[in-house]
């Protein structure tokens, strides 16, 4: 009774077809729609949330959450703006101190679940509030400054693809590569899908956890130097109700709460499908009010195709 | 010297291990010899499991030796276990059921290239390699989860072969295993004996105890009771080594004293898989269902519970036609159904004794909707002493309890309404031997006081043992009435099996 290919990606082929679906109407509606500009805005705007959404998957994946990720974005668009303080020379500096911060929460979040047995929701909660309170402490005013060169990369081109883009798809590749050829990516399957077994294996949950973790905050981390580059200053407004944009994205592309299972591409599908949903209700002239309302419904669709999936 | 040529490929010596004070084992030694099937038999409490985990490497010993081929270990660690050669297949099957067959296999010790790197080409030849010398022809991208129990359990064994496993210990592997999945399992277990595996196989069922193993050791209340080889035992004597109390005493005898008809079943049909099925209940009557699992049995209880609705047929109450839309209308003709899986369908587990006893009874003692505590707790007090429900107080929370005293909160939690017909199924699953002889001795009362009980059960001697009348049960019809004293198990087994399809994955 091996499931066949289309019930096996059920959810994924859905969601590919409702972008499909809004593609054609913000086609037929909009004369710039489907203009190469409006599309590669599209998928440049696509790698801020993939970026964040690819390391909250990991972290679902392993049956836990990360609530902390729009309030340590936010902290890292402050911190890094800050330190780099409009000056090229600080550029590095300010980056690899940045995505640092983001390894520390990371391995404090994993320290926190792993020795104290502490739940992946109540650590990650109090982080939001914290990193949020420690960002808002600092500033509650647009602070710092990108440097020139930097502030340029937004707009920058390698071979004729925008840098972020291109540093989206070597991040999704590189997910992919992680999560279906090695060994980590096994056990981080193994152990969303049966903690006791992947225990009772040998598997090493801890570690799996602390590199889980320390990964998704990277992400986050990555995902904040990624705002500056587009703000230019550190805006304390960024950030704000991200984690629930991301582990909607993460769901919708058929990532289980549950943990074991979900994938790169599922997971990129939901992220272009938020997406697109706020593009075109841009392009439409709909109220932003919106968004949330239809994200909702499609958040709530996607969770019941999986009840029924798994049935 | 001495250890070379020991004939023994594991030697436990001297085993404590006490939990908070409580002996769980007190002295336990036991031998094993290679390339047999050692049978470990106790009830419940008995400390089979904590054996277990210790030769597992979960728990450590107080004190005491392993040996194990020759190599002497104070204590184990789980990776520690599984180096030297010893593989635990658990109730609880360790497979993540969203991974292949290939990756359940090798996890934890995927086959590698370089770096980190899954050699996935390898991890599916080896596995499928490994399958294959256990006779077994499976696709390796199956994910387990989609695969029959029995074949998740070909894959465990296949798991522990991987880990040139010389030990096997299989922790009741037939409980979760229908008829001729189990001969299967014993096929397999033959040849891992021929290639020199040794077994340490764990079962309630005796039967199987008799079928397999060479040589059995009891365990009681934490202590050695013996090992002895199987072919110097008769059942009775193996009985008696786990109880201490005979066979004959186990099954209280029938009042026989049967009344009018209860329940009548005329040609009942469900969507499920019931088939024209009709039979009566009396007062006083015990009826005993047997058959395999998925022959329909759990669905006549639920038909006839209102649970699944009919699709032909009717029920008489009495003599009165019934239809029931829901459980609520059968309880209200005082039908009470005790189910076969209490931890889902019978029990609340976080909460007290006290109230799942006094749960469907509910309005009857309480007042504009304030329960009457001092009435709640002579309830559960009365029910402690009838049931001898082994407890602390009556805010134990359920979970706490044995099996054998939740089987004991279940049944009294569904006499509460006072029923005339109950419907047990497999009221002694998971129940160890002793509390099982206060459970038939508690069916009997009940039926003494004119009770009618329908009860199911995989369990054949307590079929025979308890019931007035016997139904078996195949492919949602009946396919025989036999009375005890004219029947015996191979010719329940006969008629509950022949001409059954062979289901394949």
């Amino acid at each position: 009774m091996k499931r066949s290919f289309f019930q096996k990606h059920a959810i994924i082929l859905i969601v590919y077809a409702l972008i499909l679906v809004l593609v054609v109407i913000g086609a037929f509606n909009s004369e710039h729609f489907l203009t190469l500009r409006n599309l590669t805005n599209v998928m440049r705007q696509a790698a801020y949330l993939g970026t964040a959404a690819l390391g909250e998957m990991m972290v679902i994946l392993i049956a836990g959450i990360d609530l902390s990720v729009g309030s340590l974005v936010k902290l890292c668009v402050l911190v890094s703006a800050i330190l780099m303080d409009g000056d090229p020379d600080n550029v590095w500096m300010a980056v690899s101190l940045t995505l640092g911060l983001g390894l520390s929460v990371g391995l404090i979040h994993a320290f926190l679940i792993n020795e104290l047995n502490m739940s992946p929701f109540v650590v990650t909660f109090a982080s939001l509030f914290i990193l949020k309170g420690i960002s808002l402490s600092i500033t509650t005013k647009p602070i710092g400054r990108a440097s020139r060169d930097f502030l340029m990369l937004y707009s920058e081109k390698i071979a004729g693809i925008y840098v972020i883009i291109f540093f989206f798809i070597i991040l999704i590749l590189m997910m992919m590569f992680l999560l279906n050829k090695t060994i980590f990516g096994k056990h981080i399957y193994a152990i969303g899908g049966n903690l006791s077994v992947a225990q009772l294996s040998g598997i090493s949950v801890k570690r799996v956890r602390y590199g889980v973790y320390s990964l998704c905050s990277v992400l986050a981390a990555a995902t904040g130097l990624l705002w500056l580059m587009r703000m230019g200053v550190g805006d304390p407004v960024i950030g704000n109700g991200l984690e629930l944009n991301v582990i909607i994205a993460v769901v919708i592309g058929g990532t289980s709460l549950f943990g074991g299972r979900g994938t790169v591409i599922g997971v990129l599908g939901g992220v272009l499908l938020l997406t697109f949903t706020d593009n075109l209700l841009v392009i439409l002239g709909v109220s932003q009010f919106y968004s949330g309302l239809i994200k909702g419904l499609i958040f709530v669709a996607a969770v019941s195709l999986h009840k029924m999936e798994n049935r | 010297m001495r250890e070379s040529q020991n004939p023994y490929i594991l030697e436990m010596r001297n085993i404590f291990k006490s939990f908070g004070g409580v002996n769980a084992l007190r002295d336990v030694s036991f031998q094993c010899r290679p390339g047999t099937v050692h049978a470990l038999v106790g009830e419940n409490g008995a400390g089979k499991s904590t054996l277990i985990k210790i030769l597992a490497g979960a728990l450590l010993p107080d004190s005491g030796e392993i040996i194990f081929k020759g190599q002497k270990h104070q204590s184990f660690s789980t990776r520690k276990a599984l180096n030297s050669g010893i593989s635990v297949i658990y109730q609880e099957l360790a497979l993540v059921s969203q991974m292949t067959v290939a990756e359940n296999i090798f996890l934890g010790r995927e086959p590698r290239k370089y770096f980190g790197i899954v050699d996935k080409k390898r991890l599916k030849i080896e596995a499928k390699k490994l399958l294959k010398q256990l006779g077994f022809e499976v696709d390796m991208d199956m994910e387990v989860g989609e695969m029959t129990v029995a074949y998740q359990q070909m894959v465990e064994i296949a798991k522990a072969l991987s880990k040139n496993a010389d030990l096997i210990i299989m922790d009741e592997p037939s409980a979760i295993l229908a008829g001729h999945e189990l001969d299967q399992l014993f096929l397999i277990i033959e040849s891992l004996k021929k290639r020199g595996v040794t077994i340490i196989y764990i079962s309630h069922r005796l039967e199987e105890v008799f079928r397999i193993a060479n040589e059995v050791t009891i365990l009681k209340d934490g202590q050695l009771v013996g090992t002895k080889p199987i072919k110097d035992l008769s059942r009775g004597e193996l009985v008696k080594m786990m109880v201490g109390r005979t066979l004959e005493e186990v099954f209280p005898v029938s009042f026989n004293q049967l009344g009018n008809p209860v329940i009548q079943v005329e040609e009942i049909s469900t969507k499920t898989i019931l088939n024209q099925v009709s039979f009566n209940l009396r007062e006083g009557e015990i009826l005993g269902v047997a058959g395999m699992v998925g022959s329909g049995r759990t669905e006549l209880a639920r038909a006839i519970f209102g649970a699944d609705p009919l699709t032909s047929g009717t029920i008489k109450i009495k003599g009165q036609d019934v239809v029931f839309k829901n459980p609520a209308d059968a309880i209200r003709s005082k039908i009470s159904l005790v189910p076969e899986d209490r931890k889902y369908h019978g029990l609340f587990t976080k909460l007290s004794i006290l109230n799942n006893i006094t749960l469907p009874i509910l309005s009857k003692i309480s007042r504009w909707g304030f329960t009457d505590k001092k009435k709640e707790n002579e309830i559960v007090e009365r029910e402690r002493q009838i049931h001898s429900i082994d407890m602390t107080s009556g805010n134990q929370e359920v979970q706490y309890l044995s099996g054998g005293n939740q089987q004991k909160v279940v049944l009294s939690k569904s006499l509460q309404t006072i029923p005339e017909v109950i419907i047990m199924d497999e009221p002694t699953r998971g129940v160890d031997v002793g509390a099982k002889f206060e459970i038939y001795q508690l069916i009997r009362q009940l039926n003494k006081d004119g009770i009618a009980i329908l009860m199911i059960s995989s369990e054949l001697p307590e079929i025979l043992g308890l019931s007035d009348r016997i139904l078996v049960m195949r492919e949602g019809k009946i396919v025989a009435e036999l009375t005890p004293n004219e029947t015996n198990e191979e010719m329940i087994i006969e008629f509950a099996t022949t001409n059954t399809q062979q289901s394949v994955p």
